[in-house]
Formats: C-alpha cells, sequence, structure tokens
C-alpha cells in the first residue's frame, strides 16, 4: 500500500521505505538482515557446492574420451535379475556429458537467482535486470526438463527397456507450469519496474 | 513532454540558485534538475506546493502548456 508523501522535506529514493516489508511483526522479507538476505546465503553455500560438482563432472567426462574401456560392463537391472552390457565410449561420453549438462544447467539457474537476490537484500527488487533474469532462468528450466525427458525417453527406449520407464506427458506438466510461472513473474516484475521509473520520475 | 515547467525563468527573477531552491523545498537538487530538464514524468501537488511557497509565485507561472504530439514514452526493458 503506498502512503502518500505527506512530508515534503523527505528525500525520495528507491530505497526509502515506508512499508517495513513485514512477513511477521520481528522478521523483514526484504532488504538487509531479512529473509531474503538468508536465502542469499543458502543460495551463495549451494552455488559453490554446484561449481565444485559441475567442475568434477567435466573433468571426469573429459577423462573419460580417453581412459580405456577394455573390461568396464555396466549392469542394467531393476533388482531381481540384472542385464550386463559392455561399456561403449559412446554411451560413457553420453551418460556423463548428460549429467554435466544437467549440473550446469542448474548452476546457471542457481548463478541468476543469486544476483536477483543480491538485488533483493539490497531492497531494491524492481530492477529491469532482473526482468532479464527471470526470463533467462525460465529459458534454461525448460531447456532441462525437457531435455531430462527426452534422455530418459531414449534411455529407455534403447538402453533399459523395461528397467526404466519413459517419462509420460503427465510428467511433464509440473515442468511446463513451473516454467510458465516464471515468465509471468517476469513480466510482473517488468510492471514493477515500469512503475518503479515512474516514481522516480515523480518529483 | 507537452507540459514545461519554466523554473530557469523564476529562479533569474527570484535571484535563487537552483541549490538554494533545493534545499528550500526539500527536494534533491537531482530531482529538480530533471524537473527543469522536462524529464519529470509527474510532480505531486505538495511538491508544486512547496515550489509556489518559496518561489511566492502561482502554478501557472511555473508550468506551461505547449500543444502538439506527446513524447515518446521511454520504457525499460
Amino acid at each position: 500500500m503506498r502512503f502518500p508523501n505527506l512530508n515534503p522535506a523527505g528525500k525520495s529514493k528507491p530505497r526509502h521505505r515506508r512499508n517495513p516489508n513485514l512477513l511477521t511483526p520481528n522478521l523483514r522479507t526484504l532488504g538487509p538482515g531479512s529473509v531474503a538476505s538468508v536465502l542469499k546465503i543458502a543460495l551463495d553455500v549451494a552455488y559453490v557446492v554446484m561449481i565444485l560438482v559441475t567442475g568434477l563432472l567435466l573433468l571426469l567426462w573429459v577423462a573419460s574420451i580417453f581412459i580405456p574401456l577394455d573390461n568396464l560392463n555396466v549392469t542394467v537391472s531393476d533388482g531381481a535379475d540384472g542385464r550386463e552390457m559392455p561399456l561403449s565410449r559412446p554411451l560413457l561420453l553420453f551418460g556423463l556429458g548428460a549429467l554435466t549438462a544437467y549440473f550446469s544447467g542448474f548452476l546457471l539457474i542457481l548463478r541468476y537467482l543469486r544476483k536477483i537476490f543480491r538485488t533483493l537484500t539490497l531492497g531494491d527488487p524492481f530492477q529491469p535486470d532482473n526482468v532479464r533474469r527471470l526470463r533467462q532462468i525460465g529459458l534454461i528450466l525448460a531447456v532441462v526438463t525437457g531435455g531430462v525427458w527426452i534422455v530418459q525417453g531414449l534411455v529407455a527406449a534403447r538402453l533399459a527397456p523395461g528397467v526404466m520407464e519413459p517419462q509420460g506427458i503427465s510428467d511433464l506438466l509440473t515442468p511446463v507450469f513451473s516454467v510458465l510461472v516464471v515468465f509471468v513473474l517476469a513480466e510482473v516484475f517488468r510492471e514493477g519496474a515500469r512503475l518503479r521509473r515512474e516514481s522516480e520520475l515523480t518529483i | 513532454m507537452a507540459i514545461r515547467v519554466q523554473l530557469d525563468r523564476i529562479l533569474a527573477q527570484r535571484r535563487m540558485s537552483l541549490t538554494e531552491l533545493a534545499d528550500r523545498v526539500g527536494v534533491t537538487v537531482a530531482n529538480l534538475s530533471i524537473l527543469k530538464t522536462g524529464k519529470a514524468r509527474a510532480v505531486r501537488f505538495t511538491t508544486l506546493d512547496a515550489l509556489c511557497r518559496e518561489l511566492d509565485c502561482q502554478p501557472g507561472d511555473l508550468l506551461a502548456h505547449e500543444p502538439g504530439p506527446p513524447d515518446a514514452v521511454d520504457d525499460e526493458d
């Protein structure tokens, strides 16, 4: 709720908050020392972990181009009886590559989320950059979940028929919904940025 | 914008600087400058009231309307 500016001596700048953004009487959602700052710290930790994991996977993937594969087999089983398959190089590269791509996707999403939460910690959410970041998050999410659907379909059809089921259309429902919600949020932020700009240019 | 704010003229007449007016009105010099150069989107009545009070003038002395097509609205992406 916008309060009228009854005090003309107050300097107007975007971070001047009359509404303290309270989640509960003692807990703020935006600005320094708020829920958003706690989440930002959690995102920072997750980001570092994800960098390490993705870096490791990337190294493994590169290494798998060179390591000898003569006696390595991979077992495809659903618990009861298994089927041994020789581990071919294309298979190994495909598997590790898919895994690396999956984690890289989430690494990118975390990177953008961190930047968004940095603006939230500053208490200035409606920056135009956040619109772009949210749209990119939506795009990466779409690519990653679509990729998972396709890869799982491939694995189920070619490599592990009967053991792994391909994902049905209904499995796509939640990811599609999430991606659409993210894009709608991006437009909400665009409108917020527009309002903020209007407010900045209201003397 | 088709509404012009004629601060320069009145400031010269009152022999006041922009900084001094900003102090008296309680608006930053940057904001007054935005007003002066015609980049402002809106003016609050409270600000207009303070300006008229400090410059001892009427709103009509400050604001002029220039008929014609409105300027393009710039939207941030």
